[in-house]
């Protein structure tokens, strides 16, 4: 629980909020030390060119072939430290097709 | 089964056979033209997954993410026709899926992912103008009751494991060292939120996720604020306010 969040708590907490929402860019900066912020861009998945999603770019990958499943671990998991793997960092179990 | 049926029943099988009846056009052998079609229709739903995910592929590797996906997409093929909104579901797949049961912090990932694709895609609103909220401030004793619409892109995730620190080290050019950085017994939550015509991914304290949240479902500021977890109320609803996430404050 909060303490005791009144009326005049809220309308100071709003009066210091509308001082940081209206500050210049870069003091705002300094005092974002809670806050990382990364802008990020989605692209879109409509057309061919795009690639995904599209038909005619799909052909150049087989993902019905079983053969590709005995499969280790090949991403950042690796290097990912994990607390409760035995090994001390991220594993993956090996991986069986499953018939479907 | 009627032909159409029977044509998408082996779609998502890979060992049924080639349905019955079919032929081409130019007298080619239906089998090997269905089974084209058969792994275009996978293929680009994996595609769609990875793109949405990139940092889930990452964490995994290619070709654990596809097994993993294509598996996904086997069992839950798409509802609407807008390849953008693939991918609802896949992070509560990833909780239940067993080769990943090393990464707990795994689905959660993947959540935050599709949060982001759900921010992308929301609706606009326009901010409520900062000159509003402070006249609103006049009143002060209605303050705890007011009710607040927040943006339709904005979401917040409370996670047990440390998702944003892991999405933010994907980002940097220096991935393995930032991956080696992070507190793994650490919760961290995140608030998405649309500025512009952009996605930011910010870290919050789980507090004001909290509040965030009860905010996000109805809940008056005043109640909102009380029943969260110790956080820094000027600095989030500041977050809030320069980030363009509230659009309209009103008495209920």
């Amino acid at each position: 629980m909060n303490k005791t969040v009144t009326a005049a708590s809220l309308a100071l907490a709003f009066g210091a909020a509308l001082s940081l929402a209206a500050a210049p860019a870069a003091a705002q900066d300094k005092m974002a030390d809670k806050e990382k912020c990364y802008g990020v861009a989605l692209k879109g998945k409509n057309d061919c060119k795009a690639g995904a999603g599209t038909s005619c770019a799909g052909t150049s990958k087989i993902d019905y072939q079983g053969n590709a499943w005995s499969m280790v671990p090949k991403g950042t998991c690796e290097k990912t430290a994990s607390p409760t793997s035995p090994t001390g960092h991220g594993q993956l179990m090996a991986f069986k097709e499953k018939k479907v | 089964m009627s032909t159409e049926l029977a044509f998408a029943h082996a779609l998502l099988r890979p060992d049924a056979p080639c349905p019955a009846g079919l032929r081409a056009w130019n007298g080619s052998d239906p089998v090997k033209r269905y089974a084209v079609y058969r792994n275009n229709v996978v293929v680009s739903l994996v595609d769609a997954l990875a793109d949405s995910h990139p940092v889930t592929q990452a964490l995994v590797g290619e070709a654990f993410f596809r097994a993993m996906a294509g598996e996904f997409a086997r069992r839950s093929p798409p509802r609407s026709p807008v390849l953008a909104w693939y991918g609802e579901g896949f992070a509560d797949f990833v909780a239940d899926f067993p080769p990943a049961a090393g990464l707990p912090y795994l689905a959660d990932l993947a959540r935050l992912e599709w949060l982001r694709v759900e921010a992308w895609h929301a609706a606009d609103a326009d901010p409520l103008p900062l000159a509003e909220v402070a006249a609103l401030l006049a009143d002060e004793a209605a303050l705890p009751n007011l009710r607040v619409t927040l943006h339709p892109a904005l979401r917040v995730l409370r996670s047990a494991h440390p998702v944003v620190s892991l999405w933010a080290a994907h980002q940097s050019e220096d991935a393995a060292g930032a991956l080696g950085a992070i507190d793994f017994a650490a919760a961290e939550a995140a608030l998405l939120v649309r500025d512009g015509l952009d996605v930011a991914l910010l870290r919050v304290e789980p507090g004001a996720a909290a509040f965030i949240y009860r905010l996000q479902r109805g809940d008056a500021l005043g109640a909102a604020a009380q029943a969260a977890a110790p956080f820094d109320l000027p600095a989030t609803l500041g977050l809030l306010l320069r980030h363009g996430a509230i659009a309209a404050m009103r008495t209920s």
